[in-house]
């Protein structure tokens, strides 16, 4: 009994771990800190010239935000280049939601924002939105998404983290902070911003046993060893009850 | 006036054998260690009580200077009294079980030792290490928390001696009821078939079904402490959706199982009082059995808020929240009911704490079910209605040890314990039931008001919480006066009484009509 109650524990074991996909990235606790951050409404000066609020991009469809600056020899480039690829990867711009790069250096006139986004491929996208702000303004939003960044007077470059932030009517629904990533993040926002509601976990390393994971390709939960393990209890009880009644009552 | 008194069962008129067999195993080869819980029981509720009091004030505004203290003292509140009402039931139901069958003597000690130590411990982790993560240590707060890193250690390794003893007690009993019964029997599966022989006592059938689901809670407890001291060793994180799921599998299903254990008592020691007996029969063994199975299931109306748990369990937390109280409650309640309908019933103090406490399960009961309805549960879970019903459910459970305690007394004083509750003790429950009723509906109303629960103090949005909190602290003070001075009347049963005063009694015609006595020589 024992033995066919171990073996079925082990092939459920077998097949239910089989059956997880690729586990998520977990979220940091830096990405945690962000979700639902309230994120305030700047004037912004667009690449075409146009000043807007901010509250007016994310009005009618959900907004991404993404820093940089146009003379940045580092991470901006490559960061954006990685939105733009999982972007056209992904799909649902213009219908799902926009993008908005907005530069940190308030030096950075028009022309550089159309030229950053010549660079990119994107120039002429309604929906791909270069911007810039005065400098209160910009310390406002970036101290809102705890997004630092210094002069190095050395190199005359700025030292600053990447930082891509799903908002959602003024609050943050999702970020992803670091250097470009797996597509399955992008496709975690994604299906974030498309109404989905996406399991996060913020812990910050490789979690032990989850209960569920879930594949970001096919948008579907697969059950994990840690359901297997909540099942440990009611199967030790089991067969300590069957163990402790196996030799029935005493006679006499 | 005076009764008949049996040698198993002084006080009962002639029906004792009819009650109960009688001590078919004999009781003197195992050792009672009832009277040492009964101390320990009375002393650790008058501290924890105390300590909710100071809660409570302190969110009234009473003792604000004092508030820093308030999150380890609803840690050590929520955890000491939890674990009392499960120990405190579990050693009444070991007790009732020594008419059947042998439990280990030495298991028995063990179990009282293991506690005491379980405590200091936490006692320890609360009090020198300001130890705050709240009564179900939620992961991972434990590890996250101000208070240093020995005093979560010292915490988890309470918890660890407190589980281990248990389970070891579990199974002592389990194996004690497998050395009388087989599994079949000790389940009533022969009164499911149509059999109604062998006749087993509905004590027992409930007592091995609590501790088959028993041992499933403490397990799961044993897998989040060693997760826990996983990640304290590796820096490997667990889980947090299988270590919540884990946790109240644990907690929920024990705090349920210290009710039922209660209850078993009340079908062991009520038919005493009654004068009849309380067999177990299909419908009985039904119910129990189905609440083996659905107990296990409804600690999943804790994990409604997690969005992360798939929306099929949350609804098996709802059917099965609803069906777990439902089988055991009608049963019960409507046996007891029938049980003193037209008995030559005795309303001695055990009797009628044994109803007060059907009485107050039955009230947290309907609290618990409107909590575990997920459209009512957005609104309910973070307030204070949680603690409300939780809090009826504990003290209904205490009464019944109260009264347990008390009828155990007087049997060891080999008193009479048909005896009417006297006027000293009926002026005691009225007052310790307006206190109660008062404590519990500032609860109730603040929860429905959507005062939030762990909230040290409240915001001015929130000022009226301040004024539920204040009038709760009071009312939960002269509950806790009046439940000491029973409480010392409780402990007093155990001395050998002179012969009480008959105009000390209330003599006159008991609740049920006519003076029991009287009803009893008909």
């Amino acid at each position: 009994m024992v033995r066919v109650s171990a073996a079925c524990l082990l092939a459920v074991l077998a097949v239910t771990a089989g059956a997880g996909a690729e586990p998520p990235a977990a979220v940091s606790r830096a990405e945690g800190r962000l979700l639902n951050r309230s994120v305030p409404d700047i004037p912004l000066r667009l690449a075409d010239g146009r000043t807007v609020a901010l509250s007016s991009l994310w009005q009618d469809k959900p907004l991404l935000v993404t820093f940089f600056y146009a003379q940045c020899h580092g991470i901006c480039t490559p960061f954006l280049a990685w939105v733009r690829d999982a972007v056209r990867d992904i799909g649902g711009l213009g219908s799902d939601y926009r993008v908005l790069a907005l530069s940190f250096d308030d030096t950075d006139g028009a022309a550089d924002l159309r030229a950053q986004a010549e660079a990119l491929d994107v120039g002429g996208n309604p929906d791909w939105l270069f911007a810039t702000a005065d400098r209160e303004a910009i310390a406002r939003i970036t101290n809102a998404l705890d997004f630092w960044y210094r002069l190095d007077p050395a190199t005359g470059q700025y030292d600053h983290p990447a930082l891509l932030a799903a908002v959602d009517d003024g609050r943050v629904m999702r970020a992803v902070l670091g250097s470009p990533g797996a597509a399955g993040r992008f496709r975690e926002l994604a299906r974030e911003l498309r109404g989905r509601y996406i399991a996060a976990y913020t812990l910050p390393n490789q979690v032990l046993w989850r209960c569920f994971s879930f594949d970001p390709a096919t948008g579907r939960l697969a059950m994990d060893w840690g359901l297997v393990i909540l099942g440990v209890p009611a199967f030790t009880a089991a067969t300590l009850t069957f163990g402790l009644f196996r030799r029935g009552p005493r006679r006499g | 006036m005076h009764t008949t008194q049996s040698n198993t069962y002084p006080g009962t008129v002639g029906a004792a054998e009819a009650v109960a067999p009688a001590r078919e195993v004999a009781a003197a080869e195992t050792q009672s260690t009832i009277f040492l819980w009964m101390l320990t029981t009375v002393a650790l509720f008058v501290i924890l009580a105390l300590l909710g009091i100071y809660m409570r004030l302190t969110q009234g505004g009473a003792l604000v200077g004092l508030r820093s203290w308030f999150y380890p003292m609803m840690t050590l509140h929520g955890v000491g009294m939890a674990g009392l009402w499960f120990v405190g039931s579990m050693a009444c139901a070991c007790e009732a079980l020594r008419k059947h069958v042998r439990a280990s003597s030495a298991v028995a000690v063990f179990a009282l030792a293991g506690t005491v130590v379980g405590v200091v411990l936490l006692l320890v982790s609360v009090f020198l290490g300001r130890f705050a993560a709240g009564w179900y240590f939620l992961y991972p707060l434990p590890l996250l928390g101000e208070w240093p890193a020995w005093s979560a250690a010292t915490f988890l390794t309470s918890l660890t001696v407190l589980g281990a003893t248990w389970l070891i007690w579990s199974l002592d009993v389990l194996r004690a009821v497998a050395e009388r019964y087989s599994l079949s029997n000790a389940l009533g599966w022969h009164y499911l078939r149509g059999e109604t022989e062998p006749a087993v006592p509905p004590a027992v059938i409930i007592v091995t079904v609590s501790m088959i689901a028993n041992v499933v809670a403490l397990v799961s407890g044993v897998i989040v402490l060693v997760l826990f001291y996983f990640e304290l060793l590796t820096g490997r994180p667990s889980d947090a959706l299988l270590m919540k799921n884990l946790t109240f599998l644990f907690g929920h299903t024990l705090v349920n199982l210290a009710m039922y254990l209660a209850l078993a008592v009340v079908y062991d020691a009520l038919p005493v009082y009654a004068g009849r007996p309380w067999k177990a029969n299909k419908i009985v063994a039904i119910s129990w059995n189905s609440v083996l199975l659905i107990v296990l299931l409804a600690y999943f109306h804790h994990l409604y808020m997690d969005f992360v748990q798939p929306g099929a369990l949350q609804y098996i937390g709802q059917v099965a929240s609803y069906a777990a109280s439902l089988p055991a409650a009608i049963v019960t309640i409507f046996g007891a009911l029938l049980l003193v309908y037209h008995a030559p019933m005795r309303w001695s103090l055990p009797a009628v704490l044994f109803f007060l406490g059907l009485l107050g399960w039955a009230v947290g009961g309907i609290g618990a079910v409107i909590d575990s309805t997920i459209v009512a549960n957005v609104r309910l879970h973070n307030t204070l209605w949680v603690p409300a019903h939780f809090h009826t459910y504990m003290l209904a459970g205490f009464a019944i040890i109260g009264g347990y305690f008390y009828h155990c007394g007087r049997q060891s004083a080999k008193a009479d314990i048909s005896e009417p509750i006297g006027r000293y003790q009926a002026v005691l429950l009225s007052w310790i039931l307006a206190g109660a009723v008062g404590f519990l509906a500032m609860f109730y109303w603040a929860g429905a008001y959507s005062v939030p629960r762990r909230y040290s103090g409240y915001p001015i949005e929130l000022a009226h919480g301040t004024t539920y909190a204040l009038w709760a602290g009071i009312f939960a003070s002269i509950f806790l006066l009046a439940a000491v001075l029973c409480l010392i009347d409780v402990m007093g049963s155990w001395r050998k009484q002179a012969p009480v005063r008959a105009d000390d009694r209330l003599g006159a015609p008991s609740p049920i009509g006519a003076p029991a006595a009287a009803r009893a020589e008909e």
